[in-house]
């Protein structure tokens, strides 16, 4: 039995440029129960604070609620591990909260196809803004990237779409099945995950 | 605007990590989170605006003479400097014609940030020369963030009716 090992900040995200969460790794647990604390502090306001929320963001997390949320300053955060032997504090970690901005990936992602005479056929991919981002306020503008792949191949073709929710995308080889996903960043910031994929033949001439 | 730049010329974080950062608009009081930009009347706003760009002058014309002396820089930072102090100045052009509309005549001697100058070093000093640099480009890009976002917020505010 020996005092914990050093935990490990991991990374911080904030969704929506209104709240963020921090995760850590837990070093060695020393054989004995071990307890974390987070505390932060930032650029302007030296003293120390401790993470307000440990429970919403699951384990070995902290969330940080809108009341402890600065959109352009610098924070600093360790966590403190202890057991009934001693205890051990992470690295400093250090970010400018513009870094950690991070969208979840958007929603209900859609495939239809339009082919009337008077035009070129083509598929209209269409999706959500992700979850908790308010895009309506302009605090969040988010940009979307499309990609699609034929279903048997790996190379994507790629999209960006400034805003808008929709794409028409033109020239697709008639009876062939193409695979489509979406993700977004918000203001410059990191690109979310990518959505589900979704499939979708294109019809046969006739 | 100022997008091209920030994925070009994001400093090393671990530099800026270490020493003490600070920005010369930090004293300009300006929102920091959605609820404080959402309540700040438009015309404050527009004039928030207006006071970071005015603070930006002189230390992006210190920016654009200094980047030609550091001999690591390459061309893509020379040319990204000149072309941001550029933007910069037609940018606080049109907020001026914009802000003038809404207060004619209450231009002129609108307090803003001065800029401190760079810091004295000793000659041959690259690393803390080097540094004052770093220091600007990191400032800049949390600027240039805060006007784009608070611009964009105007836009929705004023021309969509709060609904972008
Ligand atoms: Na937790
Ligand atoms: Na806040
Ligand atoms: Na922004």
């Amino acid at each position: 039995q020996s005092p914990p090992g050093q935990p490990t900040v991991t990374h911080c995200r904030s969704y929506e440029k209104e709240t963020f969460n921090c995760w850590w790794k837990p070093g060695p647990d020393g054989g004995l129960p071990t307890n974390y604390t987070l505390v932060y502090w930032t650029e302007k306001n030296n003293k120390r604070i401790e993470c307000p929320d440990y429970h919403t963001s699951g384990p070995y997390s902290c969330s940080f609620s809108k009341a402890h949320f600065s959109m352009w300053i610098l924070y600093s955060v360790i966590v403190n591990a202890s057991n009934a032997l001693g205890w051990n504090a992470s690295y400093e970690y250090k970010f400018d909260m513009l870094d950690i901005v991070q969208p979840f990936p958007p929603r209900n992602l859609s495939l239809s196809y339009e082919a009337v005479e008077t035009s070129m056929p083509y598929l209209i991919v269409k999706w959500n803004t992700p979850e908790k981002a308010d895009v309506k306020t302009g605090w969040m503008t988010l940009v979307y990237q499309v990609r699609l792949r034929e279903e048997k191949q790996q190379i994507w073709e790629e999209h960006i779409v400034e805003q808008q929710t929709k794409l028409k995308i033109f020239s697709l080889t008639p009876g062939k099945t193409y695979a489509v996903q979406v993700r977004c960043n918000a203001d410059k910031g990191k690109w979310s995950e990518w959505s589900e994929e979704e499939y979708f033949q294109i019809p046969e001439v006739t | 605007m100022f997008h091209e730049f920030e994925e070009r010329f994001t400093p090393d974080r671990r530099i800026l990590a270490q020493s003490g950062m600070s920005c010369h608009t930090s004293s300009l009081n300006t929102p920091e989170d959605k609820e404080q930009a959402q309540q700040i009347q438009h015309e404050d706003l527009l004039n928030l605006v207006l006071k970071v760009l005015r603070s930006w002058n002189d230390p992006l014309l210190h920016m654009v003479s200094e980047v030609q002396d550091i001999p690591q820089a390459p061309d893509t930072i020379l040319w990204k400097t000149v072309e941001i102090e550029e933007q910069a100045k037609q940018l606080l052009e049109g907020m001026e014609r914009i802000v003038g509309r809404i207060h004619p005549g209450d231009l002129e001697n609108e307090v803003y940030s001065p800029w401190p100058g760079p810091p004295a070093a000793a000659p041959g000093d690259e690393n803390s020369r080097l540094f004052a640099f770093y220091n600007l480009v990191h400032c800049l890009r949390r600027d240039a963030h805060k006007i784009d976002n608070y611009l964009k917020v105007l836009k929705c505010r004023l021309i969509h009716d709060g609904n972008c």
